[in-house]
């Protein structure tokens, strides 16, 4: 890894992180229902510079949330950690096996829903223990994710294409110096 | 030149981001908006067990306070009601009508004057065989341990039976019974008026639209948050399962329902089944009907007459249905169905009765 | 980049999961509840009062008190029945195990019903008889 990917990494941290604080802030209609903008971020590190570090960005972010938060190991870290590890693993997998098949937008909702599944799982398995109560808000979360999911996709994919034009003009400073 | 276009797109590029925050908020106040709207009315419903038996209210309300509000007083109005009318609490005023009977005349309360002129009027109107006096041969019976009585006992307490003998002085406030030993056991009314004057708090407290169960003695009134009005289900006679089996509905405005059967309080014994619905004039079981469901505007109406009607039988109780103008489903011995030309209107059968 | 280049930067894929998941979810919370069997949960109400709500999948035993004392409800494989009561004539406990449906102990103002209470309601609001 090179310095300045370092560089990248730290600071996308801490675009999620902003982005994950600043989205508690928002009042939600319900309380566990969450926009999900840091995934913002995890997609274009994803895309920018793949895998590995997507999955740093969203370590750092879940941590020094929950550091930040108080909330170090307790319920809402463990279901933060597992939707942010599954969506980032998925999406990464995706964009592995098929680049072309999704547009931003498409791997955002997936990612939006892997997140949903397997925080859902988590909730299930370690804390709720009631699979009715699971499968009657999965439908809700689901489609709400879906609809974040693809406002973020946008958002994300608009970055992209902004992020690579800079890159493209910083490339050409560089060649005239 | 070149700059200059870069600053346009860089502008352009802020106000498409600006955009699609717009719709971001959209997106966020739609789903505020749907997931909670205020002042919407909704269904509040509360169980409660007395006067020995399930109650239910159920109210349409656009505020949670209000509505439990209502109901708690409701409950309390039928609680107020149960310390009256109960015979077998020592201090009820009917307690006192009773242990005074020949005796003097026990001053009481304007709602059991109400209850007792509403239980004569349903006398008179079925030839008495509706009759609060019924209790001395109820007593001889017990349906959970299947204890028959012997005829002599019966027809011995069969003379203590005759509501002829309740003297009501409306100026006096005053009941009195003639006859030493007459027991007045108000188990035939008491629940439907109970429905009524529940029904009657509710709307002070401000309730446009609600339904109060006192166990098959229902009242509504107004109409449910979707405009339509309450569907109440007449138990199906032959059910095996008494709580889900509904062989008609029927949807009630402003109107109350009571329905009498002999499967309520029965037990069977060399195949004849002995019910709580005792003819007053023999001191056993009415064997000419299976079920008879009342709808008129009184619950204390509908309570009584349906068991009165039972024990008339259905040509006879179809003839004082017409003359009152209330309307009714009367199953027969034979499992046919009796109605009145109103309810024709209003009821959907679910499924026949064999 | 209007909606309309937006529209086309989306791959078919795209498209498809969007529609999907938006069906999917949409028919999911109009029919879950009528997929889910009702009788999930036991409610057990003192005097009028809530005093317990439980799942049905888990085996127990809980007493509740009522005006006359204690009455012991159990919970054992789906079904539910009162095995101790304080009251006279013990008609709760001779009701027996129940699926569906409510036991009540009158004299000592105990209701143990099961499942959703409100899907009842779509049918009748009230049964008289």
């Amino acid at each position: 890894m090179q310095q300045q990917d370092k560089y990248r990494i730290a600071l996308l941290s801490a675009f999620a992180l902003g982005l994950h604080g600043f989205e508690n802030l928002l009042p939600s209609p319900i309380p566990w229902l969450r926009f999900g903008l840091a995934n913002i971020v995890t997609l274009i590190t994803l895309l920018l510079y793949g895998m590995r570090p997507a999955v740093m960005v969203t370590l750092i972010r879940v941590m020094l949330a929950s550091l930040i938060a108080g909330s170090f190991l307790g319920p809402a870290f463990i279901l933060s950690l597992g939707g942010g590890i599954a969506s980032t693993l998925v999406m990464g997998f995706v964009l592995h096996i098929a680049p072309r098949l999704f547009s931003t937008m498409g791997l955002s909702i997936i990612g939006a829903l892997f997140h949903n599944l397997a925080q859902l799982f988590l909730a299930y398995f370690l804390f709720i223990q009631r699979i009715e109560a699971i499968l009657l808000i999965t439908p809700v979360i689901i489609l709400f994710g879906t609809l974040t999911g693809t406002v973020n996709g946008v958002v994300s994919a608009l970055l992209m294409k902004n992020l690579i034009k800079y890159d493209q003009k910083v490339q050409n400073v560089n060649e005239i110096k | 030149m070149k700059n200059k276009l870069k600053v346009k797109s860089e502008k352009l590029i802020v106000f498409k981001i600006f955009n699609y925050c717009l719709i971001f908020t959209i997106f966020y106040i739609l789903f505020t908006a749907l997931s909670c709207s205020p002042n919407k009315e909704r269904i509040f419903k509360k169980d409660k067990i007395l006067m020995d038996t399930l109650i239910t209210i159920t109210v349409v309300s656009d505020l949670k306070d209000t509505a439990e509000k209502a109901i708690d007083a409701a409950f309390s109005e039928i609680e107020y009601l149960e310390k009256l009318s109960n015979h077998y609490s020592p201090d009820s005023e009917i307690t006192r009508i009773n242990r005074n009977a020949g005796v003097s005349e026990v001053k009481v309360s304007d709602d059991i004057l109400k209850l007792l002129e509403k239980a004569l009027y349903v006398s008179e109107n079925t030839e008495g065989a509706f009759d609060v006096t019924i209790g001395p041969v109820i007593a001889l019976y017990d349906f959970n341990k299947k204890i028959r009585p012997d005829y002599g006992m019966i027809k011995k307490n069969l003379s203590l039976v005759n509501y002829r003998d309740i003297i009501i002085n409306r100026d006096k406030s005053t009941v009195f019974l003639k006859k030493k030993g007459v027991l007045i056991d108000l188990g035939g009314i008491a629940k439907g008026y109970a429905a009524d004057k529940a029904a009657e708090t509710l709307k002070k407290q401000g309730i446009r639209s609600g339904l109060v169960a006192v166990a098959g003695d229902i009242k509504a009134f107004g109409l449910k948050p979707d405009g339509k009005p309450w569907k109440i289900g007449i138990r199906n006679p032959e059910a095996k399962d008494k709580e889900d089996d509904i062989m008609a509905t029927v949807e009630l405005e402003d109107m109350a329902i009571s329905t009498s059967g002999d499967y309520e309080r029965f037990f069977l014994f060399n195949g004849k089944r002995y019910h709580h619905l005792l003819n007053p004039k023999t001191g056993l079981s009415a064997q000419e009907c299976r079920s008879v469901s009342i709808i008129t505007k009184e619950g204390a109406f509908t309570d009584a007459f349906a068991t009165g009607i039972f024990i008339l039988g259905p040509e006879q109780g179809l003839k004082v249905l017409d003359k009152l103008g209330f309307e009714g489903m009367i199953i027969d011995s034979q499992g046919k169905s009796h109605l009145t030309q109103g309810i024709r209107k209003k009821i959907e059968f679910k499924r026949t009765v064999s | 980049m209007s909606l309309k280049e937006l529209f086309h930067n989306t791959t078919l894929a795209d498209r498809i999961l969007f529609s999907l998941m938006i069906v999917l979810s949409l028919s999911g919370i109009a029919f879950i509840k009528e997929i889910l069997p009702d009788n999930f949960t036991v409610h057990i109400y003192a005097d009028g009062y809530p005093a317990y709500i439980l799942p049905l999948d888990k085996n127990r035993v809980v007493s509740v008190e009522g005006p006359q004392g204690k009455t012991v409800v159990e919970i054992k494989d789906h079904q539910v029945r009162i095995i101790e009561s304080p009251c006279h004539n013990k008609l709760c406990i001779q009701t027996g195990w129940v699926r569906s449906g409510a036991v009540l102990c009158l004299p000592n103002r105990i209701v143990v019903t099961l499942g959703d209470p409100d899907k009842h309601k779509k049918t009748v609001d009230a049964t008289t008889g």
